[in-house]
């Protein structure tokens, strides 16, 4: 791929009026300790705020929101237009867990055509991550704090100002009609972002240098059948399905019915595997009535059956499950727990073995 | 904007037949022509009331109208079995896959099937039917809980076991004063001897309990994993792949069944649950 455009600004309310100008543009915005999304207003006199975290809220929201509507019958209505939207302030995992949401929502043989059309208006100005939480373990799962793909434009925090990294057309675009904004990137800044990139990613590797792992994520799932982990985790569960609601990359959804006045209407709905009869069918019978097991398979469909399905890890590493669990379960806990017992069982068969 | 898979297509309930105390055969016909194949699945919409996943009964030869057999099991079964002729619904799909019948050409195909089960059931019987030549013979060993659950008696008791290379035997798990024929569940009307197991495919479909024990059987007989067809029953929602909570291991029941053989579920915990 030949190199993108990149340019240099010192300030970025221009860049994001001129992003404003074109389209509805959402911006991080800090609530307490935590940053979620809010439209962007360019009139305001509120300072921009440059979030070097991801942000709180999982960036599904902009594709899949909570409830939509799916279909209206026994006419279908005409479908509401999505206006071109961007997202400032993404960081790799959120740009990752896109790349998961369109696995299962873009594949060719069944498009979501919601999902689709918001992705399509979708214009995604990203940003290095630069201070990670206590909770971000991305690099554990082959995650790193910037991006190198997946944006249209990306944003790098320097010294003196920002670098602003085009990624596709759209961006290259954008920075084209835009160039009175943007003067040439000096080298210096180029080898300072590579600097702050290996800092905060060694940064990352030394918050999480408790996290090493004899096998892929993927065989430590693999071998755990047998493990008591997830119905002792399950005990800590208070099944406020916090956790799948601000994961970035689950997707389950709830299709239900609804009676308007002169027509009916299908809506979607985000739904959890944590959910008691969430695998019900009817006539009673289910196979996840126990917690443990609930909790088992929502793993196991991250770290096993999505790999097999699709070829890559369905957690990004963000972390915000461990942030957002009232019963306080950690992830990496039962990474941890599981690895042991892998490496336990690797013991004992090597001793069966002698 | 694409083509929308959350979009029912609008049908209307033209008869029903009471088959059973607890099992409705509703004959539907959709406003155009809909075409699937035997053991594919579709949702059926109750407007405003919700939607479920069912296995149409009838030959896919016939386009026009489409028999779904229900039992009463559950929230929109129930108001289903409420509902009268005239009754309009919303259908979609079909969805997944269904049974592989050009791979059981030249083959002895073995069926067991129990309660409601016998709904996608006579989908591929009648499909087989239409084509017995093609088909070394068609084995059929089906329970009711008793005599009067059996459902599409007429058929079952009479012209379909005059089919010539068509052997039906039938059991009920408990007789009444009636009833002559075998007492007992389905697999202790299966044996080894009833099949060419070499050359021959079992197709299964039932009550997950069922399921379990026919295929623990025909496994004995020595049947290969592979050549066993299962027909899941999980909670399918969404149709295509997306919403799940039909998930079986890394399978969508929904888009890569409902139709199974052992050999690609049987690695996964509670596929019976």
């Amino acid at each position: 791929m030949s190199r993108m455009k990149t340019v240099f600004t010192s300030e970025l309310k221009p860049l994001l009026d001129a992003a404003a100008g074109q389209m509805e543009l959402y911006v991080p915005r800090k609530s307490g300790d935590y940053y979620v999304y809010a439209k962007y207003d360019p009139s305001s006199e509120r300072e921009i705020e440059f979030n070097n975290i991801r942000a709180c809220t999982p960036v599904k929201e902009f594709l899949l929101p909570g409830c939509e509507l799916a279909a209206t019958y026994p006419k279908m209505a005409e479908p509401t237009e999505v206006k071109p939207f961007a997202v400032f302030g993404l960081k790799d995992c959120d740009l990752r867990s896109i790349e998961i949401l369109d696995k299962v929502f873009a594949e060719e043989e069944f498009e979501d055509p919601f999902y689709m059309e918001r992705r399509k208006k979708m214009f995604i100005i990203s940003s290095d991550c630069s201070n990670p939480g206590e909770s971000c373990f991305c690099n554990v799962l082959d995650g790193r704090p910037y991006s190198e793909g997946g944006f249209d434009l990306n944003v790098s925090g320097t010294r003196d100002g920002f670098v602003i990294e085009a990624g596709s057309d759209k961006g290259e675009d954008f920075l084209e009609k835009h160039s009175h904004l943007f003067t040439d990137v000096p080298e210096t800044l180029l080898a300072e972002r590579e600097k702050n990139r290996a800092k905060t990613q060694s940064q990352l590797e030394e918050n999480n240098a408790g996290l090493k792992f004899d096998a892929s994520a993927k065989e430590i799932f693999e071998n755990s059948e047998e493990s008591d982990v997830y119905d002792v985790e399950a005990k800590n569960c208070i099944e406020c399905q916090a956790c799948t609601r601000i994961c970035p990359t689950c997707h389950c959804f709830f299709l239900y019915d609804t009676k308007q006045k002169d027509y009916f209407s299908k809506m979607k709905m985000w739904d959890s595997c944590m959910r008691m009869a969430y695998a019900a069918v009817a006539g009673g019978a289910n196979p996840n009535k126990i917690l443990g097991d609930r909790l088992k398979h929502r793993l196991m469909h991250k770290f096993v059956y999505f790999v097999d399905r699709y070829g890559l890890n369905m957690c990004v590493g963000c972390g915000r499950c461990v942030d957002a669990d009232a019963g306080g379960i950690d992830l990496r806990e039962i990474l941890k727990k599981l690895n042991e017992e892998l490496k336990d069982k690797g013991k004992k068969e090597t001793k069966v073995a002698k | 904007m694409n083509e929308n898979p959350y979009q029912p297509i609008n049908g209307e309930i033209v008869e029903i037949i009471d088959e059973s105390p607890t099992i409705k055969n509703f004959i539907i016909k959709p406003e155009e022509r809909f075409k699937f194949e035997t053991g594919q699945f579709v949702e059926l919409t109750l407007p405003g009331e919700g939607e479920a996943p069912f296995t149409p009964s009838s030959s896919p030869a016939v386009t026009d109208k489409m028999d779904i057999t229900i039992m009463k099991a559950g929230r929109v079964t129930a108001l289903l079995h409420d509902c009268k002729k005239g009754q309009k619904v919303g259908i979609r799909g079909p969805y997944g896959n269904g049974y592989p019948v050009d791979d059981f050409v030249g083959k002895e195909v073995y069926i067991v099937g129990g309660g409601v089960g016998l709904a996608p059931i006579r989908s591929l019987f009648l499909t087989l039917v239409e084509r017995i030549k093609d088909f070394k013979k068609v084995v059929c060993r089906y329970g009711a809980k008793t005599p009067e659950d059996f459902i599409y008696k007429k058929a079952l008791f009479g012209e379909w076991q005059k089919i010539d290379g068509v052997e039906i035997k039938l059991t009920v798990d408990k007789a009444d004063g009636k009833w002559k024929d075998h007492e007992g569940v389905v697999t202790t009307i299966c044996d080894k001897n009833d099949v060419d197991i070499k050359n021959a495919v079992a197709v299964i479909c039932g009550p997950p309990i069922m399921m379990k024990f026919a295929t623990f059987k025909v496994l004995e007989f020595g049947f290969k994993p592979e050549d066993i067809y299962l027909s899941m029953e999980k909670n399918m929602s969404c149709g295509i792949g997306k919403c799940g909570h039909c998930m079986l291991g890394k399978y969508y029941v929904c888009k890569d069944g409902p139709v199974f053989t052992y050999d690609q579920v049987k690695g996964y915990p509670k596929i019976w649950d």
